[in-house]
């Protein structure tokens, strides 16, 4: 069953720029940083985990403490 | 000159290529550069990393995850090139950069001599296209990408390499700049 | 083909060593620890990049800088 409203990519980007901490962003090491921002604006989890030199799972929870929402 | 579509960059050209102050016009010649894993995890500095994600995030770049198969062909070649003593060190973020270039027939973008030579020495990639920086910014002026100063014909090649500490090959120069003087005539 | 390839590359290679030589900063260079001299010395002789950073236990990158800091150009 479809429950609908699938959020547009921009809308989901805006979303995340929103919402995220860039206090807490822009106070990581440079390659976290770049991490999320690319997160932020791409909403690949993989690659931003690439990015960052983490597992998917660590920068999923880097995610979260950045207050970045994952937006389906 | 050819178009082409794909590229495959390596850790010695990006890290490089990063702190030219031309460094986008790449994006104007390649539809998009892959980046395979293993080089991104090679690049540390908050400059090249902070250009390479905004890069990705702008999809000029792609990641490229090599699968085992790749690999696996990346590892032989680090072998074979053990045998050949002319061949400088290569490691795998350059070799999976040559199979890439051989199985998908993309431009592999590369700084490093050993990468350089192995199309020249070991026959399975001599179809492989390896370009250094100065066959990018050749093809970036021979394309029209960037407008040449024609009473300075070498000028772009010296801002790389007051950019970067990097030194062309004297010969190899006088080519490139040769040929941009032929396009300046309109030959 | 080879032999006619081979000479070619011989001399590039010395142009660049000569080069690599003559532009490099010695005071900086044997200023360093032994195992960075030693590495940045080795880059200088025969210019493999993946070597020296290896001998100097530097990423790629870090060694990159060095050489920048000791004025060492590529050449390539």
């Amino acid at each position: 069953m479809s429950l609908g409203c699938v959020l547009s990519e921009e809308e989901a980007r805006e979303l995340r720029r929103r919402l995220a901490d860039w206090g807490f962003i822009n106070k990581q090491p440079p390659r976290i940083r770049e991490a999320l921002k690319y997160y932020v604006e791409k909403g690949d989890l993989y690659v931003a985990a690439r990015i960052a030199g983490l597992t998917v799972e660590e920068f999923n929870e880097l995610r979260v403490r950045a207050g970045i929402p994952n937006v389906a | 000159m050819l178009r082409r579509v794909f590229a495959v960059a390596d850790t010695c050209f990006l890290i490089d290529w990063a702190r030219f102050r031309r460094r986008d016009l790449l994006f104007r010649l390649f539809k998009t550069v892959f980046v395979p894993e293993d080089v991104l995890n090679e690049v540390r500095s908050e400059g090249t990393i902070a250009w390479i994600s905004s890069a990705l995030s702008r999809d000029y770049l792609a990641l490229y995850t090599p699968s085992q198969d790749e690999v696996n062909e990346a590892r032989q070649l680090i072998e074979e090139s053990r045998l050949r003593p002319q061949i400088p060190s290569v490691d795998l973020p350059e070799t999976i950069c040559l199979v890439i270039g051989r199985r998908r027939g993309y431009v592999v973008l590369t700084e490093n001599r050993g990468a350089l030579l192995i199309p020249r020495y070991v026959s399975k990639y001599s179809g492989v296209t390896v370009w250094r920086s100065l066959e990018v910014i050749l093809a970036a002026i021979l394309e029209g990408v960037i407008k040449v100063d024609c009473s300075r014909p070498d000028e772009v090649f010296n801002e790389y390499s007051r950019d970067t500490l990097h030194i062309f090959p004297t010969k190899a120069l006088s080519k490139a700049v040769e040929e941009v003087r032929r396009k300046c005539l309109g030959k | 083909m080879l032999g006619e390839v081979e000479p070619q590359i011989t001399e590039e290679e010395r142009e660049a060593r000569e080069l690599r030589r003559r532009l490099a900063d010695w005071g900086f260079i044997n200023k360093q620890p032994p195992r960075i001299r030693e590495a940045l010395k080795y880059y200088v002789e025969k210019g493999d990049i993946r070597r020296a950073a290896r001998l100097a236990g530097l990423t790629i990158e870090e060694f990159r800088e060095l050489l920048r800091n000791a004025k060492i150009p590529v050449i390539v």
